[in-house]
């Protein structure tokens, strides 16, 4: 596989913080590759300085084979950018911000295609102030596909929107994937890393902990899988404490009855079934680890929002 | 790419209602003011007339008075009803003509034939007849012009009357000849001052407002070269300056006939180039400042006190001399310097080379600054 990122012993330095504390990694051609981890973490300036508008305090990071620092115009003609939360112009029509951002590449894109691919065709002599959260988002994305770009940079393209909304982003990822192109993105979002990127590198306080393919990464989680149930008001305190025996349990978030255990291996899964099954639960669920678990023993915390 | 980024500034300049609005409200608004007070209908306020009296003298006193368009003035009025006016402030003096001023035997046949040949009535006694002013002591700047026109007016019908003339007199020279009222020195003050405030705040905030809305970054992740972004930043704005100097200057010549004397061209040249030296502070307040609010206040910092100190509204040689050493520096003083020097002397703008090269030195410094510190995006 072509790799179209590399990025080698990146240091980034602010007076007194390390933002990126030489992180290393590279981006394949094609695939959607998320930087996952906490606000504050360094994915953004990981990303700005690939993007080639920060400076790194040193390492050496490439973009389609040029350098980051010295050869920044021929990177800005082949990848698209979406800042994290960035507006556009007040009083320009999205039709308008898009034939002008068309003018930056000479690029011939047709800004009425991009917005028909976002369902914002109608939206198109409206101001940007008008758009909702969501059509806000979406015509962000759409306006980092002008130039038609070889790589395209999201940065938390999903933060604050509703589940519909971000549902509906995760499908043009998809889609702009689809295209052939290769996606960067940042997320804090779990469920999201999970659902659209095929590698995912961990982020925390600036120094990468984990970085797979998505499913081999879950699979590292010391519990892979997991059952939960609900239990009815009279518990076998004998049966429970041979469920018990078989992994960790958890009451989940104080809820009365309502139990996780998080298993180890296969084995030990079909072990602990029938036991759970002999205390008669209201509800039974088993499940895989998710990358939350991972994340969760890697770092010792939860994602805060 | 460039021409279309200049389009779609003026687009976004005009679409923005409210700071269009502003940046022309301040101009119109004190065109307006200045022209009122001290433009060619201006007049110190209003004094009444109670004129008892129904001789040639004193009729041509009133009409003469109200043809000097000192004042506006208001008769068919008793002396009761002015002296309260004038304790309320509605009026700043009165006038009371006693019955029978003026009468005098064969005096308004006299009046008529002023300069006619002289009588043998010149020995006559006549007894002492008396105008009364009533004044507002606070008032003394409105009532200095009242008080010198009656004296003028009763000189005359005193020689006149004993059919003498004046053998010593005087005659008023101005020292440039020109017709030049407050008005036309307040003028070009506006001039510099609306662009200023326009461009410096302008800038300031426009740009600022850019930073936060992460408009800067995104145009940095584009090919568009930096300079490109602010030429057209620029110039857009300096169609804006266009618009308002033709307004304000429009406003002082129609309506309250200002005296400019040099060429418009040269004056909007020279209000174009302290437009440019502003809109350049304003990218060094941008610079600056992290908040679209704090460049806000750092522009207001920086106006306000010239808008005093720059001599737009006085001349800044009255200022006290250690005053007068610093703020002839600032950036707006030279500039209306050189306006003045244009509107009412009808000078070149390259007459004043010393004003001149003071503003051509802070757009160099300012625009070295800005170079150095101005960025689309932090690094």
């Amino acid at each position: 596989m072509k790799r179209v990122i590399e990025v080698k012993n990146l240091v980034k330095k602010y007076s007194k913080t390390t933002a990126v504390d030489s992180i290393s990694f590279e981006v394949f051609q094609g695939e959607v590759f998320g930087l996952l981890g906490e606000n504050g973490a360094g994915k953004s300036t990981t990303l700005e300085i690939i993007e080639g508008l920060r400076r790194p305090t040193s390492g050496e990071v490439k973009v389609l084979g040029f350098d980051a620092q010295s050869q920044k115009k021929q990177i800005k003609k082949k990848i698209g950018v979406q800042l994290q939360s960035s507006a556009y112009y007040n009083f320009l029509t999205l039709k308008e911000i898009l034939n002008l951002f068309c003018t930056f590449y000479e690029s011939k894109t047709e800004p009425m295609d991009l917005l028909r691919m976002v369902n914002l065709e109608e939206k198109a002599n409206a101001y940007v102030n008008s758009l909702s959260g969501g059509q806000k988002q979406r015509f962000s994305i759409v306006a980092s596909l002008v130039n038609n770009p070889e790589i395209v940079f999201l940065d938390e393209p999903t933060t604050g929107l509703d589940p519909l909304a971000r549902r509906n982003l995760w499908n043009l990822i998809s889609q702009i994937k689809a295209e052939g192109k290769t996606v960067v993105l940042t997320t804090h979002y779990m469920e999201e890393a999970e659902a659209l990127c095929d590698r995912i590198a961990i982020m925390e306080k600036g120094k990468i902990l984990a970085m797979d393919e998505t499913h081999k990464l879950i699979e590292m989680s010391e519990n892979p899988f997991s059952i939960s149930f609900v239990l009815g008001s009279k518990i076998d305190k004998d049966a429970f404490s041979k469920v018990v025996s078989c992994g960790e349990i958890e009451n989940i978030f104080g809820k009365k009855n309502h139990f996780i255990l998080r298993i180890k291996d296969r084995a030990c899964l079909n072990k602990a079934l029938p036991l759970v099954m002999k205390l008669n639960p209201d509800s039974i669920q088993v499940g895989q680890a998710t990358l939350e678990d991972l994340f969760i023993d890697l770092t010792g915390k939860v994602i805060g929002e | 790419m460039f021409l279309k980024l200049f389009v779609a500034d003026i687009k976004m300049m005009f679409r923005n209602k409210q700071a269009l609005f502003w940046a022309f409200m301040f101009p119109v608004l004190f065109s307006f003011i200045f022209g009122f007070f001290f433009g060619k209908e201006a007049k110190s306020g209003t004094i009444a007339i109670v004129n008892n009296s129904k001789t040639q003298i004193s009729e041509s006193y009133v009409t003469a008075l109200e043809d000097a368009n000192i004042y506006t003035v208001k008769k068919d009025i008793s002396l009761e009803e002015a002296s309260e006016q004038i304790e309320s402030g509605k009026i700043v003096a009165a006038v009371e003509i006693p019955e029978s001023f003026g009468e005098l035997p064969n005096l308004s046949e006299r009046m008529v034939m002023m300069q006619g040949a002289p009588s043998d009535s010149n020995n006559i006694e006549i007894p002492k007849q008396t105008l009364k002013i009533f004044l507002d002591p606070a008032n003394a700047q409105a009532n200095a012009p009242l008080i010198g026109f009656t004296d003028k007016f009763l000189s005359q019908v005193n020689l006149t009357a004993q059919n003498a003339s004046e053998i010593f007199t005087y005659e008023q020279e101005k020292t440039n000849n020109k017709d030049l009222t407050y008005y036309d020195f307040v003028l070009s003050g506006i001039l510099g001052l609306s662009v200023m405030n326009s461009s410096i705040t302008g800038i300031a905030i426009a740009m600022s407002k850019y930073r936060e809305d992460k408009i800067l970054k995104r145009i940095t992740t584009t090919p568009v070269p930096t300079w490109a972004f602010i030429l057209a930043e620029v110039l857009s704005r300096l169609i804006l300056n266009v618009l308002q100097i033709s307004v304000v200057l429009s406003i002082g010549i129609y309506f309250f006939d200002a005296n400019i004397y040099g060429s418009i061209f040269a004056l909007v040249m020279a209000t174009m180039l302290g437009a440019l030296l502003f809109q350049l502070i304003g990218f060094a307040i941008a610079a600056l400042s992290k908040t679209t609010d704090a460049a806000q206040g750092m522009g207001t910092a920086i106006t306000i006190p010239m808008m005093f100190l720059g001599g737009v509204f006085f001349p800044i040689d009255s200022l006290p001399k250690w005053l007068y050493a610093v703020v002839q520096y600032f950036p707006l003083s030279p500039l209306l310097k050189i306006l003045r020097n244009i509107s009412s002397e009808g000078a070149s703008l390259f007459a004043d080379s010393k004003s001149l090269y003071i503003v051509c030195a802070w757009a160099i410094g300012v625009l070295i600054f800005s170079i150095w510190r101005f960025r689309l995006s932090d690094e």
